[in-house]
């Protein structure tokens, strides 16, 4: 009976100790999106929180923000073509890596996930140089280029993690009945490894939307890109329009997130 | 098969193209005086380890990324705990909501944290109002700030490898411990913790090398006084268009990483072979 | 299969598109992002609100194209240009104090200006009209502080020192314009020269125990005094009456020993994309009808054109005319530049938090 009660009241403090640090920890991780959207709902000019009044007027000014707008616009182009580059480039290469055990496709995996561990700036800058040797200047299509590499281990990443779990004999049969490999691939293999190219595809295109490191190198000023816009935005003045923005860009990732979890089931493919 | 390997080319040119060939160029750079690269010399490097204001800057890089990782374990474990104990619709949310802020733009995220952590903001409105203290606490352009913020905003880097291991851990381990006698702590000590090491250790290095080059963050909230490597890169590339010794420094950097990462990631894999047996 | 098949692939593209589209829906400027843009540099503070919102709708009529003012610091903005010399300028028209003006001149990084396809350039001031660039502006520093916590205005820049400013103290760093504008006038009154500053770091040495917290710039402190992180500050007129505006508790005073100030000017880059657009967007900055809009709250920006009377808030604290103004002791730059590299890296070195 003394027993019992020793680990009842070990689990309790147990559970308790972690709960309480869970619970912070998840307070931190939601409260600064949470005073975001508050603080972009203001009604006054200044970023005092908690906010005196409740008004929209910062979105509405939103829609005269000009060089925001086309900041923002740069930054979607150039991260859908990012995502296009990233998913055909890196489904192909996950094909090409999954199905072989020799040391250079170890290898070409390592390098490829190697954007994910080194710093970007580092990279960034290299690219800046490379091109300049080059006598090229800044633009999008080199921009697009930047961010493909640093985007694209997301795809390779949860791609692979798809195709491992595709069941061989599932191949087998289909070769088995007659049809060639291309048909193969369409019929079988990318449906069912589709929602995993598109995890991949949704977390790049988000970490091309939002980039920075190789943004401030490859874009300048003729190729303004938004995070750039609009860090350079809060270092120089108060202005509250940022606040709308930011809380734009909230509910774009929110609904864009929902949307993911839907058809691509991201909250599975996390871990 | 012949066939199938070929589909790893096109990546394979883009990754040659351009990052091995940008990196190779770096790396040249670096070992030349002046962007025309003329003469081939050590200078960038022997200027950056025989000036102490250079090399103490990387080391408070490398510091700084040990206190975030730390904090960030301290916090972030518990939360894989709890997603791992949640039944398959609360772990869906709670999984949302721990990948939700590295999916919103980290500048958004940073500067939040600065209408947060400022001298009027919510987090010193909440000490005052409590009556934790009668000072607002500095918190903005500070270290222990920075450290907070970065713990934050890398918190689902160590989350998610963590909560992978202990989905499968096996729950059997812990049941025959509690049945032989143990308490719960010791349960955890002895069984959980060991066995999660290699999440641990995977969520320790992302964590830290995502830290250490946290450039946004760095700069937003501690300032332009604290430099640590990513802002003494960018000044000296752009602001003083040093581009041969910027590029030593990212060189300098780029192994540094590498070398923790390659460190931690050997004892990564032999806690995994200790899991094992 | 095939409905499955089709759908997931089509399911994966609405992804990348709604985005996309919805947003290119939803600008009613889509149209007008295809028209052509002028790049222009502009800096932080005041000037970046004011030509974002007023010059910026102004050229749009004026001329039917956009502009994208890019905020830079001079002295960046001079490395950019000299990182950029033999491919297009990452910019068509810089803006830079008087320091930077020598520097680009000497690496040629801006062309002479065509008065001649100007018109409102013959309405400056004798001393605003210059063969590199018309001036548009002078900017002064002075004391900037808080007034809800400082109640009598300090004096002089040894009011910095008080201990009862321990800690909040602001400081900016020297690559800003602000900062070493300070170095130079604090040298001068502790009796330093131009060509030793010993007097002037020492006295940063002293101060350091006062100083709460060093910004980039003077738009970086715009955080720090809302936030009340520091009580005093070297400010500058302009950036003070615009936080004013905003409700932050920020006033100004000019020290003792008199004001000081230095000039601003635009400039055509060399080599510039869309030179005649860039030289409309700069002669906008000297129309009377700009400068007097400037010249109101809350920009307060002293103006440059003849036609221009002075009133508000300048006429209260710095000049009651336009000749009082020209009156306003300047730094002599020729002399600092050459060891700006320099005085940074001490900067940098010495006065650590």
């Amino acid at each position: 009976m003394a027993g019992l009660r020793r680990i009842r009241w070990d689990a309790l403090s147990l559970k308790l100790v972690f709960g309480v640090l869970a619970a912070i920890a998840l307070l931190f991780l939601v409260l600064p999106t949470a005073v975001v959207l508050l603080t972009s709902l203001t009604s006054s000019q200044s970023l005092r929180f908690p906010p005196p009044g409740l008004s929209l007027r910062w979105y509405v000014a939103l829609l005269d923000a000009d060089q925001m707008q086309r900041a923002g616009l740069n930054s979607l182009i150039v991260a859908f073509w990012t995502t296009l580059l990233s998913a055909v480039c890196g489904t192909a290469a996950a094909l090409a890596i999954a199905r072989s055990r020799s040391p250079l496709m170890r290898a070409a995996d390592l390098l490829f996930m190697s954007p994910l561990l080194l710093p970007a700036l580092s990279f960034g800058f290299a690219a800046l140089i490379f091109i300049n040797r080059l006598g090229l200047s800044p633009s999008i299509p080199i921009l697009v280029l930047g961010h493909a590499i640093v985007c694209v281990p997301f795809v390779l990443r949860t791609t692979l993690a798809s195709l491992s779990q595709l069941d061989a004999s599932l191949l087998e049969a289909s070769e088995s009945l007659g049809a060639d490999r291309l048909t193969t691939f369409r019929r079988i293999t990318l449906p069912l490894i589709g929602p995993g190219i598109g995890a991949g595809a949704f977390l790049a295109f988000m970490a091309s939307f939002d980039n920075v490191p190789v943004s401030l190198f490859l874009a300048d000023e003729r190729t303004e890109m938004l995070p750039i816009h609009l860090w350079q935005q809060i270092e120089t003045n108060l202005d509250v329009r940022t606040a709308a923005a930011s809380g734009a860009i909230v509910i774009a990732t929110l609904i864009l997130m929902l949307l993911a979890e839907r058809f691509a089931g991201l909250t599975r493919r996390m871990h | 098969m012949e066939a199938d390997s070929r589909l790893v080319l096109p990546l394979a040119a883009l990754f040659t193209a351009f990052f091995v060939a940008p990196l190779v160029v770096l790396l040249l750079l670096s070992l030349h005086g002046d962007i025309a690269m003329q003469g081939w010399t050590l200078g960038n490097y022997v200027k950056f380890f025989s000036d102490p204001f250079s090399y103490s800057i990387l080391l408070d890089t490398l510091l700084l990324g040990v206190k975030a990782t730390l904090v960030c374990l301290l916090f972030g474990y518990p939360v894989a705990w709890l997603c791992a104990r949640a039944g398959a619709r609360w772990q869906s949310v709670l999984v949302f909501l721990v990948i939700l802020p590295i999916l919103t733009s980290v500048v958004v995220r940073t500067f939040s944290w600065i209408v947060i952590l400022g001298r009027q903001g919510l987090l010193n409105q909440v000490v005052m109002g409590l009556g934790l203290g009668n000072e607002p606490l500095r918190l903005l352009y500070t270290e222990v700030g920075v450290v907070m913020v970065l713990a934050q905003v890398q918190m689902p880097l160590m989350v998610l490898p963590i909560l992978t291991v202990l989905s499968k851990l096996d729950p059997n381990l812990g049941d025959a411990s509690r049945v032989l006698g143990a308490g719960e702590w010791r349960t955890f000590f002895r069984i959980t913790l060991p066995l999660s090491l290699p999440g641990i250790i995977a969520g320790c290095i992302l964590t830290y090398a995502a830290s250490i080059t946290a450039f946004v963050t760095q700069t937003l909230i501690g300032g332009a006084r604290l430099i640590y490597m990513p802002l003494n890169i960018y000044q000296q590339a752009v602001g003083a268009n040093n581009w041969p010794f910027a590029a030593a420094l990212s060189i300098i950097f780029m192994i540094t990483v590498m070398i923790v990462v390659g460190v931690l990631g050997a004892i990564g894999r032999r806690s995994e072979i200790h899991g094992r047996t | 299969m095939t409905s499955f098949r089709t759908v997931t692939i089509d399911r994966r593209r609405l992804l990348h598109r709604a985005g996309g589209f919805a947003l290119a829906a939803g600008l009613p400027r889509f149209a007008h992002a295809q028209s052509k843009t002028l790049i222009a540099a502009t800096f932080p503070g005041t000037w970046n609100e004011a030509d974002r919102d007023v010059i910026a709708p102004a050229f749009r009529q004026l001329t039917g194209a956009a502009v994208t003012q890019s905020i830079i610091l001079g002295t960046d903005q001079v490395s950019r240009l000299v990182a950029a010399k033999g491919n297009k300028p990452p910019f068509d028209v810089a803006f830079f104090d008087a320091p930077q003006v020598i520097d680009a001149v000497r690496e040629g990084l801006i062309v002479e200006y065509p008065a001649a396809q100007s018109p409102n350039y013959k309405d400056l001031l004798p001393t605003a009209q210059d063969k590199w660039g018309p001036k548009i502006t002078m900017q002064v520093i002075g004391l900037g502080y808080n007034p809800d916590k400082i109640k009598t205005p300090p004096t002089s820049w040894d009011d910095l020192l008080d201990p009862k400013y321990k800690g909040r103290v602001g400081l900016t760093a020297l690559n800003s314009q602000l900062g070493i504008a300070f170095l130079a006038e604090l040298n001068r009154v502790k009796g330093g020269t131009d060509e030793d500053f010993e007097p002037a770091f020492k006295f940063l040495k002293q101060l350091l125990p006062n100083v709460g917290a060093i910004g980039a710039n003077l738009g970086a402190f715009a955080t720090l005094w809302q936030q009340e992180q520091i009580d005093i500050a070297p400010y500058n007129f302009n950036f003070v009456q615009t936080l004013k505006a905003k409700d932050v508790p920020v006033d100004f005073t000019i020290p003792a020993t008199g004001a000081v100030g230095w000039s601003t000017s635009l400039h055509l880059v060399a080599g510039a994309a869309e030179p005649e657009l860039a030289v409309q967007y700069i002669d906008l900055h000297l129309a009377a009808a700009t400068q007097e809009k400037l010249l109101k709250s809350p920009y307060d920006v002293i103006p440059t054109n003849a036609k221009v009377k002075l009133e508000g808030a300048i006429t209260k604290s710095l000049a009651k005319t336009l000749d009082d103004v020209a009156k306003i002791r300047t730094i002599n730059w020729e002399k600092i530049n050459p060891q700006r590299g320099a005085l940074i890296d001490r900067f940098n070195r010495e006065i650590k938090l």
